[in-house]
């Protein structure tokens, strides 16, 4: 089980991104974070993820205090962020460095035959498309079979087909081996069709809004009533939420965090 | 020189070949292209030829293109050719390896430790900004005339290009690839190894190509401020003995090592930067 407990996270340049936030996520539960840009959803994967620890409160997996990247959590990125000097297979076996070379290649296989692509294994990253690249990326952060898979925006860089294409393909392949999904979106169509659990947030600083539950069986039909009905809830309370506090979003927690990576 | 380059581009592009196949005038075309570059030089040449063969000039000071040939083979038959090169070559060598080291530690170290950048990064620029040549008369004092003084003025050289070229490679590594690797939990070790070596290597070798560039120049301002052998030893006997064919007989000779050694970095790194995502063209 993952836990956030009042994870806050004040940057060195005096912004308050995240508030406080507290959350309890099952093992295969899937939770969308959503909410205007500037209310922290970033900052709070990032903080889950172990890339900027929190500057208060803990993340907690498994009874064990998360502060830097783990090997039980994945993460997948709004770019697919591929190594442009691996060849596909390579980049998806990255994670799997220190395993013996046979099972190395038994499972990237796999892998890359279950994401579709098994014809690109030993073509360069250059030569993918935009949804190829993604898939996998995917693929690269599922071989190492992560507990819990942290998705930034993974699909909002893509067009409209794709995106619903890989919506699917994500509930497809976390089907196999159910890890805990948290993705963060902007995207209220992706949200719903994705999540058990929409997390509106909302901004200055960053914390949870609202808890919707979506209870619609899967797969889900993006334009059935029930579908729409959890919609309507969630835009209202994305309103309310940003109707709060008017202010402008701002970007700097981004830069911010970009400035905290380097070394 | 640039017609080696655009062969090999057009051999190792088979679908350029293919579609050439398909239009015979385009093809005609595509070999074409490159020739053109030698219409000038070719017609120049052939020019003076006919002008110094008809006797409306002697040719003394500028000989035409069959006296330099003579020259050139004369020089080769004898081995002067070889010896000369072979010496300007070892020097250059030892000059590059030097200064590549000296620039590759350094470099790298500056661009992984800001603290290190700070301290020492401001003294190389400063250095950087002094004509290089300028150090010859201090370090003929500090080492001789011979080899020493040569091979340190050529590695001083390579050094600057180097060591920008790397250090700049490493600042500008891609973060967000840089974070992958963090996600991955790569120890700071296999984050060099995995992250940093591949991203920085493209930048990593035009700088030893524009370092051995100055490698060349340096070696000839170092033969012709005194040696008794190398390529520039025979530049400076030409100039006192009234050859200039032989001059530019070396000329031509340094060309043509300079080249021939930018191709082997060229050809030594091209199995590491297969994945580049360049445009090929003609």
């Amino acid at each position: 089980m993952l836990s956030l407990e009042r994870v806050g996270k004040t940057y060195p340049n005096g912004v308050h991104a995240l508030g406080g936030v507290t959350l309890e996520v099952e093992l295969g539960e899937i939770v969308a974070v959503i909410g205007g840009s500037g209310c922290g959803k970033s900052t709070l994967l990032r903080a889950i993820g172990g890339l900027d620890p929190p500057s208060e409160g803990a993340v907690v997996l498994d009874g064990e205090r998360i502060a830097v990247p783990h090997e039980k959590i994945g993460i997948i990125f709004q770019e697919p962020r591929l190594l442009p000097w691996l060849k596909v297979a390579d980049n998806v076996g990255f994670g799997l460095g220190d395993r013996p070379k046979a099972e190395r290649a038994t499972r990237v296989a796999a892998a890359l035959k279950r994401v579709g692509l098994s014809d690109k294994a030993a073509v360069w990253p250059r030569e993918l498309s935009g949804g190829q690249a993604q898939r996998v990326a995917i693929a690269r952060a599922l071989v190492p079979r992560p507990e819990v898979l942290l998705l930034d925006e993974p699909f909002s860089a893509l067009d409209a087909f794709t995106r619903t294409d890989l919506q699917d393909h994500l509930l497809d392949l976390w089907a196999d081996a159910k890890p805990t999904l948290i993705v963060v979106t902007h995207d209220v169509d992706e949200a719903i069709v994705l999540a058990d659990r929409v997390m509106v947030m909302c901004p200055r600083p960053g914390r949870i809004f609202d808890d919707i539950d979506v209870d619609l069986p899967r797969p889900r039909d993006r334009q059935s009533a029930a579908f729409d009905f959890v919609k309507r809830r969630v835009l209202a309370a994305l309103d309310r939420s940003l109707n709060r506090t008017a202010a402008a979003a701002d970007a700097e927690p981004k830069a911010a965090a970009g400035a905290a990576m380097w070394w | 020189m640039s017609l080696v380059a655009m062969t090999i581009a057009a051999e190792r592009n088979p679908a350029e070949a293919a579609a050439t196949e398909r239009a015979p005038s385009r093809r005609w075309a595509r070999l074409m292209r490159p020739a053109m570059g030698l219409v000038v030089p070719v017609v120049l040449g052939a020019a003076w030829e006919y002008i110094v063969h008809i006797g409306w000039a002697t040719g003394r000071l500028a000989p035409p293109p069959s006296v330099i040939f003579q020259t050139f083979v004369e020089l080769a038959k004898s081995g002067e050719l070889q010896r000369h090169t072979l010496v300007t070559l070892g020097r250059v060598g030892a000059g590059f390896g030097i200064g590549v080291a000296a620039a590759t530690v350094i470099g790298a170290i500056a661009g992984y430790s800001a603290t290190v950048r700070r301290l020492i990064d401001p003294s190389i620029q400063a250095l950087r900004a002094i004509p290089s040549i300028a150090w010859v008369p201090l370090f003929i004092l500090w080492l001789g005339i011979f080899e020493a003084s040569k091979v340190t003025l050529i590695a001083v050289g390579v050094f600057f290009p180097v060591y920008l070229g790397l250090m700049g490679a490493i600042l500008s590594v891609d973060r967000k690839l840089v974070e992958v690797g963090r996600a991955f939990r790569l120890t700071d070790f296999a984050m060099v190894r995995r992250i940093l070596l591949p991203a920085v290597l493209p930048a990593y070798v035009i700088s030893l190509r524009s370092g051995l560039g100055l490698g060349w120049m340096f070696v000839v301002a170092a033969e012709l401020m005194g040696a008794s052998e190398g390529l520039g030893y025979l530049l400076i006997d030409g100039q006192q003995l009234g050859k200039p064919a032989e001059i530019v007989a070396a000329i031509v000779a340094f060309a043509i090592v300079g080249k021939a050694t930018d191709w082997l970095i060229v050809l030594a790194a091209a199995p590491f930067l297969r994945w580049e995502d360049v445009v090929r063209q003609d």
